[in-house]
């Protein structure tokens, strides 16, 4: 299955892909209503996109108590605006902190791939977000624990 | 000759067991099962009809299994029959008609039901519990703009209705006899924050209230109190507790915890002490995650991770079952309130901070390096708080070593996320599915194939 690779080294903290995703889900350039988030580490000295890793367990999907959440025609866990009743019970079945909740609609939403082709890849200039064919990954943890690891090691002195 | 399985109990447990079932047949390619599912009512999620008691959705929407589906899914329904007697020597269940079925192995999944609090008056008319399909009707034939609702008891289930009935248009008011709202479900300083919240929303609390009567004067209810001024309603909701429906099991030899109340005894499988018959949901006391005690967790995602792994079973497989996590989720007046884990534990170190002007709050407590509970609120547009719950939820659920990052979120218990990326927690969880495989997209049930 073709995946959204994170590369958190080559990521300028540009906001580009924030920009497409909020417009591609919700009809608006609002990086608040993004659901790929980019996060600066280190004093905002660097930054990494993160984003659903469409996991095995599909956590959100088990936990839909109306069947809202389905796999789509990209093998991307989406959900169903018609069935969702926006009880939330997605937001804490996910334990990445990947769903979303759109107050406006009062819908849950989160990464859907876009359908197959993530605007999120398309608008990063450096990428940093590639859509390929991978297994799923955690990819930025190793770049935030090198990132973190600085700061936490400046804090306890 | 088919296996036969009977499901009893048409809830959340009893279906995902159904179709856990019917998606293991389809992966391992075996002949369809037997199955019978006996239900007091038509399958319908409870978790939805707070949004059918606020009109968002219609009553259609509540079902989660219509009469077609459970044919397509080639499911013999006796739908509006209890169970009244199991025998599991014979393996025969005797329905409330005299019928009885046979089957090879069976899954106790009957759910809890609202019990009113022992207050006179309680059962007259215009006093509803909110809990079954029917009493949701009760409640929407009841309430009007400007009607004057009273609920009695302010833990989860009341406040997953309070968006509802206020828009609806009535004027509420809600009354606990313990001394603060949310008692099972979040601690002080979080209450406090809700409770404001609650009455900037023109929503009237009152806490410490013990309500002795309930009595019907002229067409509206006067609830009278053991201090303070009477209130008069024109409906009231009791939100006054659950319990379990199992009283059918007496003398069945099924092992349960205080004749029944406290849940029907299983194992890591789900299994009771009889062979080849399971419990799951409501009704089952099961393993929790964080302690390894065995409780009752009456709640959505544990009867649905119960209901699966049960499914799993009967179709053959061996599926052990971790354990659940404790949690809740509520939002009122677009305020969200969720716990995890053992949030309240007087042995845990505790790390909470408050941004009052905000309305914010986050409590973490920890044994050593990991994080064993948590309590969450915040405004509901506030990107970070929906962030914030789910990885909450999983550094609770993975058990990940936050030893390096406790010193910092000692200091800033807000700053969850960088704590999650940085300790790899989305490496542990990667792996980790209920069933030991892929989870399946919850497919309308003619698509399954027989």
């Amino acid at each position: 299955m073709k995946v959204l690779a994170l590369h958190p080294e080559k990521c300028t903290g540009c906001l580009r892909c924030e920009l497409a995703c909020s417009y591609m889900q919700t009809g608006l350039f609002q990086p608040s209503k993004s659901v790929i988030r980019v996060s600066p580490f280190e004093g905002y000295t660097s930054y990494a996109p993160y984003t659903c890793t469409q996991c095995a367990e599909g956590w959100c999907m088990t936990a839909c108590p109306v069947g809202a959440i389905q796999i789509n025609v990209a093998g991307a866990k989406d959900v169903m605006d018609d069935t969702c009743v926006g009880c939330k019970l997605c937001t804490i079945a996910c334990p990445f902190g990947t769903m979303f909740y759109d107050g406006d609609t009062q819908k849950a939403y989160k990464c859907n791939l876009c359908g197959g082709a993530p605007a999120c890849a398309s608008a990063c200039p450096t990428e940093a977000i590639t859509f390929e064919e991978a297994e799923t990954a955690d990819w930025i943890g190793d770049f935030a624990a090198e990132r973190a690891g600085r700061v936490l090691a400046v804090e306890a002195r | 000759m088919m296996v036969r399985h009977l499901i009893v109990g048409g809830g959340t447990a009893g279906l995902n067991a159904i179709r856990t079932i019917r998606e293991e047949e389809r992966l391992s390619g075996a002949a369809g099962s037997d199955i019978t599912l006996v239900s007091a009512e038509r399958p319908y999620s409870r978790m939805v009809l707070p949004y059918y008691l606020g009109g968002t959705i219609s009553e259609s929407h509540v079902y989660t299994a219509q009469p077609a589906a459970l044919t397509a899914w080639n499911v013999k329904a006796l739908l509006g029959r209890k169970a009244r007697k199991l025998d599991p020597a014979a393996r025969t269940l005797t329905l409330d008609d005299a019928a009885t079925v046979e089957f090879d192995d069976c899954l106790i999944a009957t759910g809890s039901r609202a019990s009113k609090a022992p207050i006179a008056g309680a059962d007259g008319p215009g006093v509803h519990c909110f809990w079954t399909l029917d009493e949701a009707k009760e409640v929407v034939a009841g309430i009007a703009p400007g009607s004057r609702v009273v609920m009695v008891g302010a833990g989860f289930i009341a406040f997953t209705i309070l968006n509802a009935i206020l828009a609806r248009g009535a004027k509420l008011t809600i009354v606990e006899v313990l001394p603060r709202i949310l008692p099972r479900m979040v601690d002080d300083a979080c209450a406090g924050i809700v409770q404001a919240w609650l009455q900037d929303h023109g929503v009237a609390v009152r806490t410490g209230a013990t309500v002795t009567k309930i009595e019907q004067v002229g067409g509206k209810r006067k609830l009278s109190f053991k201090k303070g001024e009477p209130l008069t309603a024109d409906l009231v909701i009791m939100a006054t507790g659950i319990r379990t429906n199992l009283e059918w099991l007496k003398d069945s030899g099924i092992e349960m915890a205080a004749d029944g109340t406290g849940g029907v005894m299983v194992d890591d499988h789900l299994r009771t002490n009889v062979t080849s018959v399971y419990a799951a949901g409501d009704v089952a006391r099961g393993r929790n995650l964080i302690t390894g005690a065995a409780e009752v967790h009456a709640i959505e995602p544990t009867a649905q991770e119960h209901g699966r792994v049960v499914g799993a079973n009967m179709a053959g497989r061996d599926v052990a079952y971790r354990g659940s996590l404790l949690m809740n989720i509520v939002e009122v007046a677009h305020l969200d309130v969720a716990s995890f884990g053992q949030w309240e534990d007087a042995k845990a170190e505790v790390y909470a901070a408050l941004r009052a002007g905000r309305s914010e709050y986050r409590k973490l407590l920890f044994h050593g390096g990991r994080l064993t509970g948590a309590v969450i609120c915040g405004p509901a547009e506030a990107v970070w708080t929906t962030n914030d719950v789910g990885m909450l939820k999983g550094l609770v659920y993975s058990g990940v070593d936050l030893s390096a990052w406790k010193g910092h979120l000692k200091k800033n218990p807000f700053d969850v996320k960088p704590a999650f990326i940085a300790t790899r927690t989305t490496s542990r969880l990667l792996p980790e599915t209920i069933l030991g495989r892929p989870s399946q997209s919850p497919e309308l049930p003619h698509t399954v194939a027989l």
